[in-house]
């Protein structure tokens, strides 16, 4: 007799290198691996919209080349150097770029979509700025729910929604595999991306960015720990290696991203095949 | 055959001040005559499991901790590291970056804790940092007492990182805030661990502020998986104090030490039959 299994995805945080789950997206389809649902965090949200919106994987190439461009990083050496000089105060509010080029290019791609018109169900991570809480988005606008959990801290400001001020998911849960615990899924195919470290330290960015990579990797290494050994067997980690570090606007590397995506989904697909047909 | 005794751990967690409530959790379990085999301190915590692993009486701790850690810790700014902001490329930013100029906290660290080092704890001490290269936990359990701790309260951007060992140690919260994992892999089969969350801010007006308020939301979201999945890994023998203060503890609000200490103790007792239970059953 068989059961059926609910297959959760999971896609975590990790800026432009998210875009390896297109790579992920095709190898599932080409075996014919069928998804329930998709969590999304922070740059996995944008992945996680386009995946549960059943968007071609080719158009998901394009549209990826069009969100990581420079231009939305508007304002930010300027506000930097206002923000040294006190000449621009810092409230909560604040953010060093100034975001009306990021929320044109998420509005060009996710227009007026709502949640309860996708394909399946999508959750989306964000973290509440004033209590630190995690907060999981499920319904309305999808701009909105995404504006918030890709807003990187004092990078972007944060973004308010239901009376809300929301920051980047990654602050609390960069791979919120519990949210596909909670939802009930049987197997969860999780992909996450460690943040890399550096080797020197030419600036207090450089510093402020090397801090958050300590937390945000030591949060992801425990929050798996827990949700492994709370769920073990039907987790499958899809961790994509990359030879060098890839920065935030690298948009020529996004096919090898997808490439990298493809291959550490493939690396796993035996488990997962054998998951799916041992009932 | 008569089963061995087990062994219990002492976990303090970081939170500046409040850590002072061990010393109250201590009071405690000397009244009760409850042996701890080993005692693991993280950044505020470390100043405390270390004062309590050398065997120093409540006061003699409290009086140390009075002397060490006042204003003037804090109060000599670090003229270079300004330049360093205003002008990262004549000044070389580097590694070594911290607001303030540590020669006051390493003087006082060396004063308090009067040359001790770690062979000379009455109690195994275990002291954690972070390694400000790859984000790893650091365990320090030889030599200078003080060097360990003074790397252990490395507070990102207010202290420069440590230098021990060839290695920049910050503070030990990045990695763990509250670090039962290196009870459990020494053995320990009854960890007591006094942990403390980060405050929040109200109202964010600066940007120091903000990197603040993004530090406690990171450390409390790493606090909560860390202690949920030591908790999972190895639960009925982890017994969480969770101290709860109804007055806002500032970074030196050391006036309030006594309110800290007898917050500890009370949350001690609440524990205490509990404890208790484990020793006998």
């Amino acid at each position: 007799m068989s059961t059926y299994k609910r297959i959760a995805l999971v896609i975590g945080s990790g800026g432009i290198k998210c875009a390896a789950a297109v790579g992920m997206w095709h190898v599932l389809q080409e075996e014919g691996i069928e998804i329930d649902s998709v969590v999304g965090c922070s740059g996995g949200s944008l992945y996680g919209t386009l995946i549960a919106n059943h968007v071609d994987v080719s158009v998901m190439r394009e549209q990826s080349a069009a969100l990581w461009t420079s231009d939305i990083m508007q304002g930010y050496t300027t506000n930097l150097k206002a923000t040294k000089d006190g000449k621009l105060r810092f409230t909560e509010r604040s953010g060093l770029v100034n975001d009306s080029v990021l929320n044109a290019t998420l509005k060009g791609i996710f227009r007026d979509l709502s949640f309860d018109e996708l394909d399946m169900p999508l959750k989306i991570v964000a973290t509440e700025m004033m209590t630190g809480e995690k907060t999981i988005l499920s319904k309305g606008s999808l701009f909105d729910a995404i504006r918030a959990s890709i807003a990187i801290p004092i990078i972007f400001p944060p973004w308010e929604v239901d009376g809300r001020l929301l920051i980047d998911g990654a602050a609390s849960d960069p791979l919120p595999i519990d949210v596909a615990i909670q939802d009930g899924a049987d197997i969860i195919i999780a992909m996450g991306f460690p943040l890399s470290y550096r080797e020197r330290f030419r600036s207090m960015t450089a510093v402020q960015e090397q801090l958050n990579s300590i937390y945000m990797n030591n949060i992801l290494t425990s929050t798996y720990a827990f949700y492994n050994l709370a769920h073990h067997a039907e987790i499958f980690p899809i961790i994509p290696e990359f030879d060098a570090p890839i920065s935030m606007f690298d948009v020529d590397k996004i096919p090898d991203v997808i490439e990298r995506g493809k291959q550490a989904t493939r690396a796993q697909l035996p488990h997962i095949k054998r998951m799916l047909t041992s009932f | 055959m008569k089963k061995d005794k087990p062994r219990i751990a002492l976990v303090i967690g970081s939170g500046s001040v409040k850590c002072a409530a061990a010393l109250g959790l201590m009071k405690v379990l000397e009244r009760e005559n409850i042996d701890v085999d080993m005692v693991v301190g993280c950044s505020g915590g470390a100043i405390y499991a270390a004062l309590i692993a050398l065997g120093w009486p409540v006061q003699k701790a409290t009086d140390a901790t009075l002397r060490m850690w006042t204003r003037e810790v804090t109060a000599k700014r670090n003229i270079r590291a300004f330049l360093q902001l205003l002008l990262p490329q004549i000044f070389k930013f580097d590694e070594s970056f911290g607001l303030i100029n540590d020669r006051v906290i390493n003087r006082r660290l060396r004063e308090g804790f009067d040359g001790a080092t770690f062979a000379q704890a009455r109690i195994p001490l275990f002291v954690t940092a972070t390694d400000l290269y790859n984000g790893e936990q650091v365990v320090m359990s030889e030599g200078s007492v003080a060097e360990a701790v003074r790397a252990s309260i490395s507070i990102p951007y207010i202290f420069p990182p440590h230098k021990l060992d060839g290695k920049f140690l910050v503070d030990g919260y990045l990695n763990d805030p509250l670090p039962i994992g290196v009870a459990i892999k020494e053995g320990a089969d009854i960890i007591i661990a006094m942990g403390f969350e980060s405050p929040y801010k109200e109202r964010i007006t600066s940007l120091m502020r903000y990197n603040f308020q993004i530090s406690s939301i990171t450390s409390n979201n790493l606090f909560k998986t860390n202690y949920a999945f030591h908790n999972l890994a190895h639960h009925f023998e982890i017994i969480p104090i969770l101290p709860e203060f109804e007055q806002r503890i500032s970074l030196f609000d050391t006036d309030k030490l006594p309110y800290v200490i007898k917050e500890g103790e009370r949350v001690a007792e609440q524990q205490l039959p509990y404890i208790k239970g484990l020793l006998t059953g």
